[in-house]
């Protein structure tokens, strides 16, 4: 038995390898040997004369022990191969593989204190960590942390030898790695041992480090970060409030001499450390901080530092006051720093409209949220002094900026008392409220007049906001006022926002004071009739009216009445201007976009309400889309005998909008029920379940909207149709037998029977809807009306080419409705319109196709309950991809050119991510792409190029190899002499611009002059949007420095 | 660039307000609201109406440089510049003198804040503009003096190859464009 061992040590002396180790630990696992008899077999070595052998012997020991099993080390072997290493520590040869016995040792279980105390001694007399490298010097610090955490007990009674010795010990290192875990060390030292004595030498050996100014070596091993390290540092500097009087003047003169990198971590650490240091130290020291506190708040290098400072002073004075409170003694006068720096900034806002100004009230602003007393106290300094300054005569000029201050406190002041949202405070315990009659009073006066008017608007919101300081009473107050400003003709755009701003703050939770002062006054300004085409400011006044409703009617309530007034405004508008019996002369046009106006308002608050979630929209089913319906139907079949205004498509479009977003809210049964009423009347002419109204519809006409011979009017009519048809969730069944006949005379329809764009449009995202919910169930259908729509439609040459191109178009969203549920029809499609390259006619049309297949759109959306598979541009774009590539460089001009615009069209409509790792090959491609006569297409290619770029990063290797005709191109498509369109102008420039920022400079250096020198000339080009992207490109080809042009 | 002073605690005025006109709700001479649905071509006005060079668009160019004693400040803030300040030769169309305000009579700082503005200009204006630049009369002591050095080619030149001068120009310069004039996308 011993002779393997034996043999084993043999052989690992002679060759070192790994195998050796192994087996050896393995036979000790297994019981064939034991630890004690592997020492026998290596004595010789282990007192051999030889240096190198004696290091191998317990080299050998100490890679053995690491891969022993736990279990087989009982006490007794801990205990003798503790008492060998520590020998092994006195020597020199043998030391570092005796460190790495301990490191295993001294974690397993059977090591005891006793075993602790004899290895740091034996560390402490023998290791001179000086003559150790790095790693070495780790595995010191690595048994101390972990003698440490496991033995804290024995060492602390060493009393004051194990501190001394300690700090001999760590003194000096220098290595982040085991810097980590000296200060861990340091820590728990401090903050556990009796350390009294010596608290000025660990002072020393750790604030010796501070601030930290390491940075990680590239692909540093260790991966330990600066922050780390200061972090680490950071948790010794405040272990103990005995460091307070040392290091405070260190910290002094780090402020008062540092970098801003070392400003802000002393700032830092100040926060952390001052409120352990304690109030005393923070008292004795409070002026000397201030001083250098200020110097950072009134004169900052940079906005951090300057955030950092004020953040500061809080914490001090929050350090040095709150120990008073709790104490109980909260109505104390306030003495001290407190005091003197609020008489400080006191001093300096006796110029409200200097810039130093602003830099004082951002401290009594920090103030509010430090101590409720000195908030308190604060208030009653500032607030008075402001108020003051607001009503002297001389200081009239400056009421806006006083104003502005003083809102600035409010809004602090309400910070500091709402971090708790569900607690109330107790009346009268609002810091504010002892002066909130003379406050609202400056606020409202300051409303009056334009210049001061925002800042009081913000002083208004802010006290509005504060929970518990305005009686309701007062609020009515707060809005009749604003509501005043809101009624001054005047076009002060920021005040009416910030107006309207306020009064939504208000309605959210008092929301009769708006609905019953404010609504009825702007109802009251909408006109009943248009105003005419000359008028265009009346025309303005009611924009800007209706833009006011639909800022702040989108609390139920108030939208409630918003549906009441303007669907009555609408029916108004729409029939009775259209009564009149000379209809011939009258312009109906400026009825017709004020009824528009008014529909967008209700649709633009309606999305903006299923944004929020509002669980109200759902009953508008009832209240407003019957009325529309009616509205629409009536007008329509009036049409037949007058003008009427809202048959009008732009109307149509946006009542479209209202009833799909109305129906998106609606549950699977609401659907079934509105649906069948839908169908009746389009299908049936049975319009009764579908309209309400005051206008009875003519029972003389009939409405037939789908048949051949209807009017244009009727015919229009299938947008409201579509609108509630594309939106239904999968579950619900459609009110006909046959759903494959139903969607086959829809899509003939579209061809045969479609007057404009309009009505093919609507109809074909109906089926498009109904196709991408029912697919499965329409086999038919895909297989054989689809394939003859193909062949008739598309493929037949013989049709004229505009009702090629609009088949194309419909056949575009069929195939949509089915890739983005992932049927493997759509592919198929694909495979279609791949073959009509060859066609000259329609073949850039057919490539167009292909690249809005996968495109985002407004009929298939998860909003509209469509059903989506995840990923299904990706994969679209990993099967069509690689062929419209392949096809763009082998085939002969005609079908190149498809492929670029197929590629070009599909590059705009899929996000980046599904082609970026394929830019390699796209590039050239794309370049091609810019050459073509379609300024369309360019703009997209540019559009791309640019995503591309800033998405790579710097140093772009493929843009830098394509970067000479990169600049040529796009310089090219920047002029207006060679470019017709300002949208790629513009495109163009701003890729210009880019370029610099993500190429390297000796790549662009040789283009620079050229560069710079054709710019100057896009300078003077004749729209303003371009020369203002030839401004920012040319000036990123300009400067000096970090730019690399020059 | 000397480290002295010369106004510690300038006034700071609000920047003007942009006014919300009928083009905010339509398009010129609609009488429809825009729907905010255009596409992307329709974003920009495709007439071929040229739109000229006007005192709103030369002060955008240089409202935003900073004020090399008050960095975070905008040359705007402090009121240096402004738009009527900007005027054009009723008799040449390309000739503009630009005016500026020191905030106090003896900044020291004046035929920099000057510079800076030459050197906006110089990069982002057409060729064809001769810009005469100017500080308010009265405004400063040595008026006559920095006027006459603003408008020297040479000594504009030469200043320009001063690098010490040239980075801190640049750090002014850095400002230009950003912020609520930058361009929205």
């Amino acid at each position: 038995m011993t002779e393997r061992i034996d043999r084993l040590v043999r052989t690992w002396i002679a060759s070192e390898q790994e195998q050796e180790i192994e087996e050896a630990a393995s036979e000790i696992a297994q019981g064939n040997a034991t630890l004690l008899s592997l020492v026998k077999s290596l004595g010789e070595y282990l007192t051999s004369e030889e240096d190198d052998l004696r290091t191998k012997g317990v080299e050998f020991l100490s890679l053995v022990l690491a891969k022993c099993p736990q279990e087989k080390l009982n006490r007794q072997s801990v205990r003798v191969l503790t008492m060998f290493f520590c020998g092994k520590l006195e020597d020199t040869e043998t030391i570092i593989p005796a460190l790495k016995g301990l490191v295993t040792l001294t974690k397993l279980p059977a090591f005891t204190s006793i075993d602790a105390v004899e290895v740091i001694k034996a560390i402490f007399t023998h290791v001179k960590m000086k003559v150790l490298v790095q790693s070495q010097r780790f595995m010191v610090f690595t048994i101390v942390d972990g003698l440490v955490a496991r033995h804290r007990e024995a060492f602390k009674a060493l009393g004051d030898e194990f501190i001394r010795e300690y700090i001999n010990l760590a003194e000096g290192e220098k290595d982040p790695r085991n810097l980590m875990l000296a200060f861990a060390i340091d820590r728990v030292l401090v903050i556990e041992f009796d350390v009294q004595k010596h608290i000025e030498d660990i002072f020393n050996i750790t604030f010796c480090y501070f601030p930290i100014t390491f940075r990680p070596p590239p692909n540093d091993p260790y991966g330990i970060s600066t922050d780390d390290l200061k972090g680490a540092l950071r948790s010794c500097l405040y272990a103990t409030p005995a460091f307070g009087p040392l290091a405070i003047p260190l910290f002094l003169e780090k402020l008062t001499a540092g970098s801003p990198v070392t400003k802000k971590d002393t700032l830092q650490t100040l926060d952390v450390s001052l409120p352990v240091y304690g109030p005393a130290v923070a008292r004795e020291n409070a002026r000397k901080l201030w001083n250098c506190l200020k110097l950072e708040i009134f004169q900052p290098t940079d906005s951090e530092t300057e955030e950092k400072a004020l953040k500061t002073t809080q914490v001090l004075i929050h350090t040095i006051y709150a120990a008073n409170e709790t104490a109980g003694s909260d109505s104390a006068e306030i003495e001290g720093l407190a005091k003197d720096a609020c008489d400080e900034c006191i001093q300096i806002l006796r110029e409200p409209e200097k810039s130093q100004a602003q830099h004082a009230i951002k401290v009594l602003c920090a103030f509010m949220s430090t101590t409720p007393s000195v908030a308190r106290f604060t208030l009653a300094r500032a607030v008075p002094h402001l108020v003051k300054l607001f009503h002297n005569p001389d200081e009239l000029p400056n009421r806006a900026p006083t104003l502005r201050l003083l809102a600035d406190l409010i809004e602090a002041a309400r910070k500091s008392t709402s971090e708790d949202p569900e607690v109330l405070p107790e009346e009268g315990n609002v810091p504010l409220s002892p002066y909130k009659d003379e406050v609202l009073g400056v606020l409202t006066v300051g409303l009056k007049t334009p210049a001061s008017a925002l800042p009081a608007i913000d002083g208004l919101k802010s006290m509005v906001r504060t929970a518990g300081l305005l009686t309701d009473e007062e609020l009515g107050f707060v809005v009749h006022n604003v509501n005043e400003i809101l009624q001054k003709d005047e076009d002060e755009s920021e005040i009416s926002d910030a107006s309207l701003d306020l009064l939504c703050t208000v309605s959210s939770f008092a929301s009769s004071h708006v609905s019953n002062n404010t609504l009825p006054l702007l109802f009251t300004s909408l006109p009943d009739k248009a105003p005419t085409r000359e008028a265009e400011a009346d025309r303005i006044r009611y924009w800007r009216t209706l833009a006011y409703l639909k800022k702040l009617c989108t609390h139920p309530e108030l939208f409630e009445t918003l549906v009441v007034r303007l669907s009555t405004k609408l029916d108004l508008l729409c029939i009775s201007s259209a009564s009149n019996d000379e209809q011939s002369s009258i312009d109906l046009e400026p009825s017709a976009a004020y009824a528009h106006s008014i529909l967008k308002t209700l649709a633009d608050v309606l999305s903006v309400k299923i944004d929020l979630g509002h669980a109200d929209v759902v009953k508008y089913i009832d209240r407003l889309v019957p009325r529309l319906y009616n509205l629409f139907i009536y007008s329509a079949l009036l049409a037949e005998e007058k003008p009427m205004p809202a048959t009008d498509p732009r109307l149509l479009a946006v009542a479209a909008q209202i009833i799909t977003l109305v129906t998106q809210t609606l549950n699977v049964v609401r659907q079934e029920s509105f649906i069948k009423a839908v169908f009746a009347a389009y299908l049936d002419g049975d319009v009764s379940q579908l309209v309400e109204g005051v206008q009875k519809i003519p029972t003389d006409k009939r409405f037939t909207p789908l048949q051949p011979g209807a009017s244009t009017a009727q015919k229009n009519l299938v947008v409201l149709f579509a609108a509630a048809g594309i939106a239904l969730h999968k579950d619900v069944s459609l009110p006909v037998p046959d759903e494959t006949a139903l969607l086959n005379n829809l899509l003939q329809w579209t061809a045969d029977s479609a007057e404009n764009a309009l009505q093919r449009e609507a109809v074909t995202h109906l089926i498009s809807a109904i196709l991408n919910r029912h697919a499965d169930k329409l086999e038919a259908f895909l297989s054989t009306n689809i394939a003859d729509f193909w062949q008739a439609r598309i493929a037949d040459g013989t049709v004229t080419v505009d009702a090629r191109r609009n088949a194309i178009s419909t056949f575009t969203w069929v195939s949509k409705a089915l890739l983005v549920r992932g049927h493997p029809t759509a592919m198929a499609n694909v495979d279609r319109l791949f073959e009509l390259f060859d066609d000259d006619k329609v073949n850039w049309d057919a490539a167009r196709a292909i690249g809005l297949i996968p495109g985002p759109d407004k009929i298939l959306t998860k909003k509209n309950h469509a059903v989506t598979r995840i990923l299904y541009a990706q994969k679209y774009c990993n099967a069509v991809l690689p062929r419209i590539i392949d096809g763009a460089k082998a085939s002969q001009s005609t079908r190149q050119n498809a492929f670029l615009v197929a590629l070009a069209a599909l590059i705009k409509s899929v996000p980046k991510s599904t082609y970026t790792d394929q830019m390699t090959s796209l590039m050239p491609l794309l370049l091609r792409g810019l050459d073509l006569p379609d300024n369309e297409i360019r703009a997209s290619v540019i559009d791309t190029l640019q995503a591309a770029a800033t998405s790579a990063g710097k140093d772009n290797t493929l843009l830098a190899e394509h970067a000479a005709s990169l600049v040529s191109t796009m310089l090219k498509n920047s002029m207006v002499s060679h470019m017709p369109s300002v949208r790629v102008r513009v495109a163009a420039l701003r890729y210009l611009a880019t370029l610099p920022e993500v190429v390297r400079y000796d790549v662009l250096h040789p283009q620079k002059a050229t560069v710079v020198r054709e710019l100057a000339r896009v300078l003077d080009d004749p729209k303003r949007a371009v020369r203002k992207e030839a401004v920012e490109a040319r000036t990123n080809c300009s400067p000096v420095e970090h730019h690399e042009w020059v | 660039m000397s480290s002295e002073i010369f106004n510690p605690n300038p006034t700071i005025f609000a920047p003007s307000k942009a006014k919300k006109a009928a083009h905010a709700y339509a398009k010129p001479h609609s009488l429809w609201l825009d729907d905010g649905e255009q596409t992307e071509d329709e974003e920009y006005d495709q007439s071929d109406e040229p739109e000229g060079i006007d005192q709103d668009e030369i002060f955008e160019l240089i409202r935003s440089i900073s004020d090399p004693e008050h960095r975070s400040m905008s040359l705007e803030q402090l009121a240096v510049v402004s738009a009527p300040q900007i005027t054009f030769d009723p008799k040449y169309p390309d000739r503009i003198t630009v005016e500026f305000t020191p905030t106090v009579p003896h900044c020291g700082m004046s035929t920099f804040i000057g510079l800076s503005i030459r050197v906006r200009l110089l990069r982002s204006l057409p060729q064809r503009f001769k810009v005469d630049i100017k500080v308010k009369p009265g405004s400063h002591q040595s008026e006559h003096a920095l006027n006459k050095q603003l408008n020297d080619k040479e000594r504009v030149a030469a200043a320009l190859e001063n690098p010490a001068l040239l980075e801190v120009l640049e750090q002014c310069l850095s400002t230009v464009g950003e912020g609520e004039h930058g361009h929205e996308h």
